[in-house]
């Protein structure tokens, strides 16, 4: 094992800052906007600005900050995975790295099968986006998952490449996907497009209930203390003391394990969806007959 | 005016209340997935950690109709009545 | 106070953006993540595979040895054999052919010394019965007061001497 260099060092020390100091933007920038006396109010994402744009106007919120910073932390958690990886220096991360890399493309190619490997990156990156979008209501932040736009984009991206891999074998096996018994043709149709909607409506439903039961519980427990410590004089009147422990217990169950779970079965419905939608049989028969007319 | 605005709030919540009776489905349905996973690893303890995983999976996905529910009732509680106010004002002037 | 979404509000522009930004991740994702990671893993997997072919190939070469080596020996044994069994052959002809010279020179000696001893017996008898012929003749002389002529008493003599060497 080579010795580290100081500037290995450093740039391993960039890394972990590059990772935290956009989650501290984030906190500043929540902390700096959001205005004194909030109250319950169940509203959606702030805005921070908005741009001018054709057909529609386009707001800058923080779902989009949010998932900006995500994006960037995400990113240079991967480097810092995999620095020094090339050199030959073996570390313990690199370990780590390697077992992310081997569970993903494990988990695709047990579920969608061999010739869907190449979706491993894709999945992971799925994975990563959707759950720590969702765990960054730790730090207190906004969840981007609870904004529909975020998720129904994901779920129109899937969407596309169901469809693609759908039509991979010509327009007209696509078209008579459909109107397998003829009369269910409408009813096809109308699952077809359910599919985005129901992904979307999921994720988002599951993060936005788990928010809003937080603010409830957190609004209602607020009155509550207001009522059983209100007599008392100054400091001790205000302050919620009901608000300490419970809302922690809620945020284990809405925040950490329904994230994760709604991030996986988000990536899970994407391979099911794709793998089961694309004739792998069909398409191989067709590339066969394909290469046979192309060498007569 | 303030009989009309107070009946599109009643009407609402109404309207939310009546969209969470959808949340019996997905009780009963979750339930009887749980009750089924109890008889699998009953029957098969070693098989416990695929049933976990594979309950979750479906209870999550039986939950969806629960969740439209909810969403429902959040839309009526929280942005229908705006917009039904601010297309009241906007008629009446 | 600053503005807010709604709980639901469908915005197409910030669809779009979510969904470049997971397009951006999946690219980042396989460019910085999986795209290392998986070369590592492949030259590892190389590293053992040359490694694995290494051995088989001294296998190989040593299991090729041992067949080479093993007909070699198969052949030198041979060898010795035949050559043990022609020295062995070549030895017994030889140690035959010296035992039946010497038989032969044995014999010759033999008959050699037979036929001198007969000789020799046969001049002894000779310079014997001479020499009893003379002793007898003498004897007789002086017994038979000189009458006797030697030539005269020949026959007799001689038949009695016969009878002297019959009856030995």
């Amino acid at each position: 094992m080579k010795q580290m260099t100081h500037r290995f060092k450093m740039v391993d020390i960039i890394y972990i800052l590059m990772m935290i100091v956009p989650v501290c933007f984030g906190i500043v920038l929540k902390v700096l906007t959001t205005p004194a006396s909030d109250g319950i109010s169940i509203s959606g994402a702030r805005i921070y600005m908005t741009l001018p744009m054709p057909i529609q106007n386009l707001p800058i919120t923080e779902s989009q900050v949010n998932s900006a910073i995500v994006i960037v932390a995400v990113f240079f958690l991967c480097l810092y995975l995999t620095h020094g990886i090339k050199d030959g220096i073996w570390l313990k991360r690199h370990h780590f790295a390697e077992m992310i890399v081997e569970k993903c493309t494990g988990l695709v190619t047990n579920s969608m099968g061999e010739y869907f490997r190449a979706f491993a990156p894709f999945i992971t990156a799925m994975l990563a986006l959707s759950g720590f979008s969702s765990l960054i209501t730790l730090f207190g932040l906004y969840a981007p998952t609870s904004d529909i736009n975020i998720v129904a984009g994901w779920a129109i991206l899937v969407f596309i490449l169901i469809t693609y891999y759908k039509m991979k074998c010509g327009p007209l096996e696509y078209v008579k996907s459909f109107g397998n018994p003829a009369l269910m043709a409408p009813l096809n149709i109308i699952s077809e497009i359910a599919t985005p909607i129901s992904m979307a409506f999921r994720h988002y439903g599951n993060v936005l209930s788990g928010s809003v039961i937080a603010v409830l519980v957190a609004a209602g427990l607020q009155g509550l203390s207001n009522m059983v410590f209100g007599a008392l004089p100054g400091f001790f009147g205000k302050f919620p003391f009901l608000q300490v422990g419970l809302p922690a217990i809620l945020s284990i169950y809405f925040d950490i394990f329904s994230g994760c779970l709604q991030a996986y079965i988000f990536a899970m419905l994407t391979m099911l969806y794709i793998s089961g939608g694309f004739p792998l049989e069909l398409y191989e028969a067709r590339k066969k007959k394909r290469a046979q007319l192309c060498k007569n | 005016m303030e009989i009309a605005i107070s009946i599109i709030l009643g009407c609402c919540a109404l309207g939310a209340g009546f969209a969470m009776i959808a949340g019996i489905g997905p009780g009963i349905g979750e339930g009887n997935a749980v009750a089924k996973a109890c008889e699998a690893i009953g029957r098969q303890p070693e098989c416990k950690g695929d049933v976990t995983t594979t309950m979750l999976m479906g209870c999550a996905i039986a939950e969806t109709t629960g969740l439209y529910a909810l969403v429902i009732a959040i839309l009526l509680l929280f942005v229908t009545p705006g917009m039904f106010i601010d297309i009241l004002m906007n008629t009446l002037g | 106070m600053m503005q807010s979404l709604e709980v639901i509000s469908v915005n197409l522009w910030q669809i779009l953006i979510s969904l470049l930004n997971l397009l951006i991740l999946f690219l980042l994702f396989k460019k910085f993540l999986f795209g290392p990671v998986n070369n590592m893993l492949a030259k590892r997997q190389g590293e053992i595979d040359a490694r694995y072919e290494a051995a088989d190939q001294a296998k190989r070469a040593a299991e090729e040895d041992k067949l080479l080596w093993d007909e070699k020996i198969g052949t030198v044994k041979a060898q010795t054999d035949e050559m043990m069994k022609k020295a062995q052959d070549s030895a017994r002809r030889q140690s035959e052919t010296i035992v039946s010279k010497a038989k032969e020179q044995a014999d010759g000696i033999i008959r050699q010394a037979e036929t001198q001893a007969q000789l020799e017996m046969k001049k002894a008898e000779e310079g014997i019965k001479q020499e009893i012929v003379e002793v007898s003749t003498a004897l007789a002389n002086k017994l038979l007061a000189r009458e006797i002529n030697a030539d005269d008493h020949r026959e007799l003599i001689d038949s009695f001497i016969e009878k002297i060497g019959d009856g030995e």
